[in-house]
């Protein structure tokens, strides 16, 4: 990557001049580069400027240039401009003639030279100058430039080799030629002035900035890396600075795990040095490598005596980049090996957060489908964890949080009811006025709708809109309180709720709303108390309180009654859904099925369908699936089902999508 | 094996169903419509790809019901078409005897060319992933059409021969990095000079330009040899540019380290170039413009993606089938998109050159076809159809949200045409 560098915009670093005497140290900012920008015309000017001053202050000097000599200059100058080059080119010629001893006539000359590719005319007079200088270094760069420029790569080798052979004890001269080629970019070659340098001289710390941004320039990442840990060596806070060097050119899994590899051989050789480790395991995460990173960051917190500080930090970040088994491990070790540090109480929350997040991903369960209580699991590891924090950390600020998120366990994944109610009164009466009382007020009102003490959800979802009035979580218990009246035969209060709803539709909650809203328009009647809806609505909540058999039963008398009523495919499709619910799929794909034919033109069709082919895909075969999805394709093939049926097809079939 | 207790009539309805759905016994052909009838364009071309790979003879229907394909009835095909969710008819026999015969018919400016054998596609794109998307590959992965990625090693190596298709998006053939100076310090450009400067110093270059010339050599032979070139965007005037700049530089010293040849406009040598003549380069370093080609984005009054629009010319599909071909569309305008390269100056157009689609009253041409040798070319102005300004770093075109493009649906006419079976002229 091409450093930030100040330019003069002269094509070249204002803080290093051309030629430097022999021996002088350079600076790191006197070493750096970037890609060189002429500026023709700012580059005049200073010329210019410069003879301003030659002719200004220093008549009786050694130069002694004419005041016409300015005016002829200057008019060179603007045939250059106008583009008139053998014009500009013959004048400057006079003007180097009368007076070779002006470095801006040279320096304005070969420049003119170089503008129409007169090469040869450019090197000739680089000659005069190597043949009249006592000190002629820069002058031989100057030469293998432009024969480079010519086309004549063997020769202009020879002039830089040149070039170093005038001092080469001097670091000064092979950072010279290295500009010479940074400037060609003529990369490799560069790299090999610079480790011949560090021989000649016999100093291994010498360009060392340089040669890391070479390498890394020639995608020779281990080398750079190699560089940066010789950095490094000699002062462990350029960390950070060699972090945004290296950044840049990380762009492959390639580069990263050549420089991973060179990381460890520095660790290997120096494991006292806390920035190489650091500098590997910044490396391990960059490459998705967290479980290797976990073992570097485990050393030095153990090296440094960090008390888990480091591993702590580590497992947030593995924590950010999904790696929940590894930040699950850091959090582990911490509360194992430092129970007493200042980290401890936020690594245990860590920890079962953590576990959750398991859980979520392996789709575990703590009752299968037939409501069986399933084998221990990382659902009871998370629960374990937040009781043990209880227990532990009863003074901590997170306390509440890990209260309710208890209580939330308990009421959806463990179902215990009567446990989360404790749990999430305590958060409500003890922790007032904070985040975790309303998600536990929220909580509270979903489980008492569980329960089927709907007056008492009412009253919870209400306070807390009244509450919060907008966000994630007021749109929620608006949704809920549309919810409870549809289940109670409110519809017209559901309705006014629904509207308020779907005019915001960036919400979660407003596709809810609207599909509620559909249902509420279509089925109503036919009496004035539409009780085929009102029915509906409360097998609804049985289904949500789990009363999976009464729902059944009750579903069953329903249609019944009214087998042709327009709510008709949503009761064959709520039946199909329940016994889903209960295990019995086989019953649940035939029920499924049987909502196309029917009620063919229910807009339940092709989505009851899809839910038999995803059953079949699960529990009987890929071939019964296709072929279901196969028809939804032929029945159905204006529904908005059509991509996800498509790519099921394809999924299934194998096509790599 | 679960085998429920009403299975029987289950089957027994869907059966009934099923027959209910089916067309009639004696259908024999398929129609895909390309007219607004089609739920997905541009994966019609895809299927119709794979239904040549198959080695199911096609019939592309010119300027009838859009440019729709006709081909053999077969299940197989029919449930991809389902799968791909491709608009079909199935046409009887006495049906399809009359579209052709309509088709067919001196009366209508229609006609039928018979497709063949897909092409074999290459891309001519770097491995490096840039922050840009390419409308070709975006619509040949959409669309599902297989093509392999070539790029200057390969072409260098003789890798052209094996193909029939050859694209070329957005790429500076002129060796100035696509002039992304503004960009010079970004990872991607670092990168991309490194790995276009390396492949010049491995094939015995000393500066891009000089390599990115010997590729447009090699292209250009591998057009006059009987190829088929498409090049959009910058692609396309950065190749004439380089062609005719082949005894010249015309590169700032930005970008390749010395100066511009001084000479370098009267050296320029237009017979080499394909489609343009006359032309001037742009020899500033910091404009973001290569030539006087390209006439840039529309005015400020028309820079506005709901005025800004191209109209596409009618041919006669009997006699110029090829740029009937290439025009086939479900719409006479097209939306404007812009691009580094979006309109070519007509004055600068080679008067041999067939102009397929312009600006109205601009005086700007957008989309071109020509020939060389024993192949073709075409260029196609602008960067991505359906993104009216894409921007360095923005994310790629969706296309599954523009299924119909117009715009997209005549980058896909490109990779049909080398399929067609090469008929001799009437006259």
């Amino acid at each position: 990557m091409v450093r930030a560098t100040k330019h003069t915009g002269l094509g070249r670093d204002i803080k290093a001049p051309r030629a430097r005497p022999a021996g002088e140290n350079l600076t790191e900012t006197h070493r750096r580069y970037a890609v060189t920008i002429a500026f023709p015309s700012l580059r005049a000017h200073l010329l210019l400027g410069l003879l301003l001053l030659v002719l200004g202050g220093q008549r009786a000097a050694a130069q002694n240039v004419e005041e016409s000599q300015v005016g002829r200059f200057q008019l060179a100058e603007s045939f250059l401009r106008a583009a008139q080059y053998e014009r500009a080119i013959g004048m400057l010629e006079d003007l180097y003639a009368e007076s070779p001893g002006t470095h801006v006539f040279y320096e304005r000359l070969r420049e003119a030279y170089e503008n129409v590719k007169r090469y040869d005319a450019a090197i000739a007079l680089v000659d005069e100058k190597i043949a009249s200088e006592s000190a002629p270094t820069s002058f031989y760069t100057e030469k293998a430039r432009l024969l480079f420029l010519k086309g004549d790569e063997a020769s202009a080798r020879i002039q830089w080799q040149r070039a170093i052979e005038t001092n080469p004890g001097s670091p000064s001269v092979y950072f010279l030629v290295y500009r010479s080629l940074v400037q060609l970019r003529l990369f490799d070659y560069a790299i090999e002035v610079l480790e011949d340098g560090r021989k000649a001289i016999d100093n291994q710390t010498l360009f060392q900035t340089d040669l890391a941004q070479l390498y890394n320039l020639t995608s020779q990442h281990g080398k750079a890396v190699e560089k940066y840990l010789e950095l490094l060596a000699l002062n462990q806070n350029q960390l950070n600075y060699v972090k945004t060097q290296l950044g840049g050119f990380l762009n492959s899994p390639e580069s990263i795990s050549e420089s991973i590899e060179i990381a460890e051989n520095g660790v290997a050789d120096e494991p006292l040095n806390r920035s190489y480790r650091e500098l590997l395991a910044w490396l391990l995460v960059e490459g998705d490598e967290y479980r290797e990173a976990l073992e570097v960051y485990r050393g030095i917190d153990r090296l440094d005596r960090e008390e888990g500080r480091v591993l702590f930090s580590f497992g947030l970040i593995a924590a950010d980049g999904g790696a929940y088994d590894v930040a699950l491990e850091a959090f582990d070790e911490v509360l194992a090996r430092y129970p007493e540090s200042a980290s401890a109480p936020e690594a245990m929350r860590g920890l079962a957060m953590m576990q959750e997040k398991w859980a979520e991903t392996l789709g575990e369960q703590v009752f299968d489908i037939a409501g069986t209580r399933q084998e221990r699991n990382h659902w009871d590891e998370a629960l374990e964890t937040y009781q043990r924090f209880l227990i532990e950390y009863p003074q901590h600020a997170q306390f509440p949080d890990v209260l309710r998120r208890i209580g939330s366990l308990q009421q959806d994944v463990f179902f215990d009811l009567t446990a989360a109610e404790k749990v999430l009164t305590e958060v409500v009466a003890r922790y007032p006025q904070t985040e975790a009382a309303d998600q536990a007020a929220y909580d509270l009102g979903r489980l008492a709708v569980t329960q089927n003490r709907l007056e008492d959800a009412r009253i919870q979802f209400s306070r807390l809109l009244t509450r919060l009035r907008t966000g994630d979580l007021a749109d929620l218990a608006r949704y809920e309180l549309a919810q409870l009246h549809f289940y109670q035969g409110d519809f017209e209060a559901a309705d006014s709720f629904t509207r308020a709803m779907q005019e915001n539709t960036s919400t979660d909650t407003a596709n809810d709303a609207i599909t509620m809203k559909v249902m509420l328009i279509e089925s109503m009647g036919p009496d004035s108390l539409n009780t085929p809806l009102r029915r509906f609505a409360r097998i609804q909540l049985l289904t949500r309180q789990r009363e999976y058999d009464a729902a059944l039963h009750q579903l069953d008398d329903l249609m019944e009654a009214f087998g042709q009523h327009s709510l008709a495919d949503d009761m064959l499709m709520q039946k199909a859904d329940l016994l889903a619910r209960t295990g019995d799929v086989e019953a649940a794909i035939q029920t499924y099925l049987e909502v196309p034919l029917m009620h063919p033109t229910s807009f339940l069709g092709a989505r009851s369908m899809v839910q038999a082919a995803s059953l079949q895909a699960r529990f009987v075969s890929h071939d019964e699936a296709l072929d279901t999805y196969q028809r939804i394709l032929l029945g159905y093939p204006g529904s908005l089902l059509i991509p996800q049926v498509r790519e099921a097809i394809r999924l299934l079939r194998g096509d790599g999508v | 094996m679960l085998m429920p207790r009403l299975t029987r009539p289950l089957l027994a309805a869907w059966g009934l169903l099923a027959l209910f759905l089916a067309p009639p016994l004696m259908a024999q052909d398929i129609l895909i419509p390309m007219d607004d009838a089609q739920s997905d364009h541009l994966k019609a071309y895809g299927v119709t790809f794979w239904a040549l790979e198959r080695e199911v003879e096609v019939d592309w229907l010119l300027n009838f019901r859009g440019g729709s394909f006709l081909m053999m009835r077969e299940a197989e095909i029919e449930a991809e078409l389902r799968v791909r969710g491709v608009t079909y008819e199935v046409v009887s026999g006495s049906q399809t005897a009359a579209i052709i015969s309509e088709v067919e018919s001196d009366a209508a400016n229609t006609a039928l060319v018979r497709l063949e054998k897909p092409p074999r596609i290459a891309v001519y794109a770097p491995e490096q992933t840039l922050p840009w998307d390419d409308a070709v590959l975006l619509a040949l992965t959409y669309a599902e059409v297989p093509y392999d990625m070539i790029y200057d090693d390969d072409v260098m190596e003789g890798a052209l021969d094996e193909y029939d298709w050859l694209h070329l998006h957005h790429e500076d053939f002129t060796g100035q990095f696509g002039k992304f100076f503004n960009y010079r310090s970004t990872p991607w450009y670092i990168e991309q000079q490194r790995q276009a400067e390396m492949a010049a110093r491995r094939h015995g270059f000393r500066k891009v330009s000089d390599l990115k010339l010997a590729v447009v050599e090699r292209i250009r032979d591998y057009v006059g040899g009987g190829g088929f070139l498409f090049a959009m965007c910058s692609g396309t005037d950065t190749f004439d540019l380089a062609l005719a700049a082949h005894q010249t530089d015309i590169v700032p010293p930005e970008y390749d380290g010395d100066p511009i040849d001084p000479d370098a406009l009267s050296q320029l040598d237009f017979t080499r170039t394909f489609a343009f003549h006359e032309f001037r380069p742009v020899f500033n370093a910091r404009e973001y413009e290569y030539s006087d080609i390209d006439s840039g984005p529309p005015p400020q009054p028309l820079r506005n993606p709901a005025v800004d629009y191209f109209t596409l010319f009618e041919f006669s599909a009997k006699y110029d089938q090829v740029p009937t071909m290439l025009t086939q569309n479900h719409v006479a305008t097209v939306k404007g998109f812009i691009g580094q390269t979006t309109n070519f100056r007509k004055h600068l157009i080679k008067p041999n050159v067939v102009i397929l689609a312009e600006a109205p009253g601009r005086n700007e041409v957008r989309y071109l076809h020509g020939t060389f040798g024993e192949g073709t070319f075409t260029f196609y102005g602008g960067h991505d159809p359906e993104d009216y300004q894409h921007f360095v770093g923005e994310e790629a075109t969706d296309l599954s949200l523009h299924k119909h493009s117009p715009g997209y649906r005549l980058i896909l006419n490109n990779i049909l045409f080398p399929a067609a079976k090469k008929k001799k002229q009437k006259t």
